[in-house]
């Protein structure tokens, strides 16, 4: 197993050439929006909804997410480029084991293969090949010295992840980090604990919310999500605000219903 | 997944010498392991609602109820901003909080001698039903492994009030804490479609989960992606 990137080249030729351009302009248009965010009141899920999204059509991978350290022990998902619930479930498996666990508990990046990840990951290595994954990279999330979760990617190719795009991966995992935590936090470990707590506590809102609206709307738990998000967006709101307010009934129903063309 | 180790551990330690019977005495229990475990002046399990204000059920330590008694009559206090928001509170240095977000609360806990506060909320997401209230009478921030098993401790002592108002006749509580794993996406979206068949709160509807899975004998995990796919409904 190789603990970053392969130093394979990059594609030779033209198409290399317009891939890279490519990819820069798309990891441009991601920082812009990142500023972006950042300087707003943002919800710090659907930040890292969007951020995974980003990660996966940078570096051309299926499937990204993020998981956070609990302060019960071990890692819980937080946000992932889609919602699927066979995704979803390798990332909750990696609560026990994984790239993810291997990243966040030696602080290093690393990428591994199909033969790679049985040889390490007995219990985790099926699932992840059955979900249609061949290679796959984890890298840490870090405030200063402490390890604060990691953030994985997934290819269906064997295409190794080369050195400039472990580099990229890294890079999105710090704006993870810079997302996650407000700067007050950096002086106080206990406040830096609450904040993380703060954020996996919305993920379980954010799906209690999903299941009441799959529920009392007859959708799939996917057009659950995209409704609370662009409500949330409509309204200018926070979605994990947007969340609870499903959950206590704050919201009618009717103010939630799916139009025809998917929005809300 | 790993907290179900520590889960076992803590209901080890509080059966240990004979099967607490009810809630109130399984919390009793929790409260008094913490203080042990974790060197505490006072742990206090406290129930709170919209409607009325806040009460201790049980507690253990000489400053069980002073933190508790403080926030009530202040209207202001980690416990009630942990109550609200779902989230820990953790105040390992009172006497540095006086100019931060409580000052009046730390004021008069510190004259009472408190030093350290740390307010855990007892929920499942959103909708809690009170919170635990860990106090020390010394600075500093509970150690990892401290905050790991009071987060553990405060998720028994939750599952313990929701549970035994479901309970089948004739099982012992311990029973039905016995088994932890409830962490999982599947479990919390099954929570949201449950509380919606019955219009109920998702803490009530947590609840009914957990014992519906107990009388099949199923992991909770089960039911839920029953409930998810739509192969099960609690309103039949």
């Amino acid at each position: 197993m190789s603990e970053t990137g392969s130093g394979t080249a990059a594609q030779p030729g033209d198409s290399g050439q317009v891939l890279r351009r490519g990819r820069e302009a798309a990891l441009a248009q991601t920082f812009v929006r990142l500023a972006d965010t950042l300087a707003s009141d943002f919800d710090i899920v659907d930040f890292l909804h969007s951020l995974s999204a980003d990660s996966v059509e940078i570096l051309g991978a299926e499937a990204a997410g993020v998981m956070l350290a609990d302060a019960r022990g071990g890692l819980r998902l937080i946000a992932s480029s889609d919602e699927r619930m066979r995704l979803l479930e390798l990332f909750e498996l990696q609560g026990a084991q994984g790239p993810c666990l291997d990243a966040f508990s030696t602080g290093r990046p690393l990428q591994a293969n199909a033969a790679d990840s049985r040889t390490r990951w007995p219990d985790f290595a099926p699932r992840a090949s059955d979900s249609g994954f061949q290679r796959m990279c984890a890298v840490p999330l870090r405030v200063r010295a402490d390890v604060i979760g990691a953030m994985n990617l997934f290819r269906a190719s064997d295409e190794p992840f080369t050195a400039d795009e472990m580099d990229i991966a890294q890079a999105m995992a710090e704006m993870a980090a810079i997302g996650l935590i407000q700067e007050r936090a950096l002086r106080e470990r206990s406040l830096l604990t609450e904040q993380l707590q703060a954020a996996l506590n919305s993920r379980v809102i954010i799906e209690q919310a999903k299941g009441m609206l799959a529920e009392y709307l007859k959708i799939t738990m996917g057009d659950a999500f995209q409704l609370l998000r662009n409500y949330a967006r409509n309204h200018n709101r926070k979605l994990s605000d947007v969340a609870r307010d499903v959950v206590d009934r704050k919201i009618p129903n009717a103010a939630l219903t799916l139009r025809p063309g998917g929005q809300s | 997944m790993r907290n179900d180790g520590r889960r076992a551990r803590i209901m080890a330690a509080v059966t240990e010498r004979d099967i607490p019977a009810g809630a109130g005495e399984l919390i009793a229990e929790l409260c008094r392991f913490a203080v042990n475990e974790m060197a505490l002046s006072g742990c206090a399990f406290v129930l709170m609602s919209e409607r009325e204000p806040g009460g201790m059920l049980a507690g253990a330590g000489r400053h069980a109820s002073t933190v508790t008694r403080l926030q009530m009559e202040l209207g202001e206090g980690p416990c009630l901003q942990a109550y609200s928001s779902g989230v820990p509170v953790f105040l390992p240095d009172l006497a540095s909080e006086t100019a931060n977000r409580w000052p009046t609360f730390a004021a008069a806990a510190l004259a009472a001698g408190v030093h350290a506060e740390f307010s855990l909320p007892l929920t499942v997401g959103a909708g809690g039903i009170g919170t635990l209230d860990l106090c020390r009478d010394k600075p500093g921030m509970l150690s990892e492994e401290h905050l790991a098993d009071a987060l553990v401790t405060a998720d028994i002592a939750r599952d313990a009030v929701l549970y035994q108002q479901y309970a089948p006749g004739g099982q012992s509580l311990a029973d039905l804490l016995d088994t932890g794993g409830t962490d999982r996406i599947v479990i919390h979206q099954a929570t949201g479609m449950i509380a919606a068949q019955l219009n109920d709160t998702t803490s009530n509807a947590f609840a009914r989960l957990r014992a519906a899975a107990f009388v099949s004998g199923r992991p909770m995990y089960d039911i839920a992606q029953d409930v998810v796919e739509r192969r099960v409904r609690f309103d039949e």
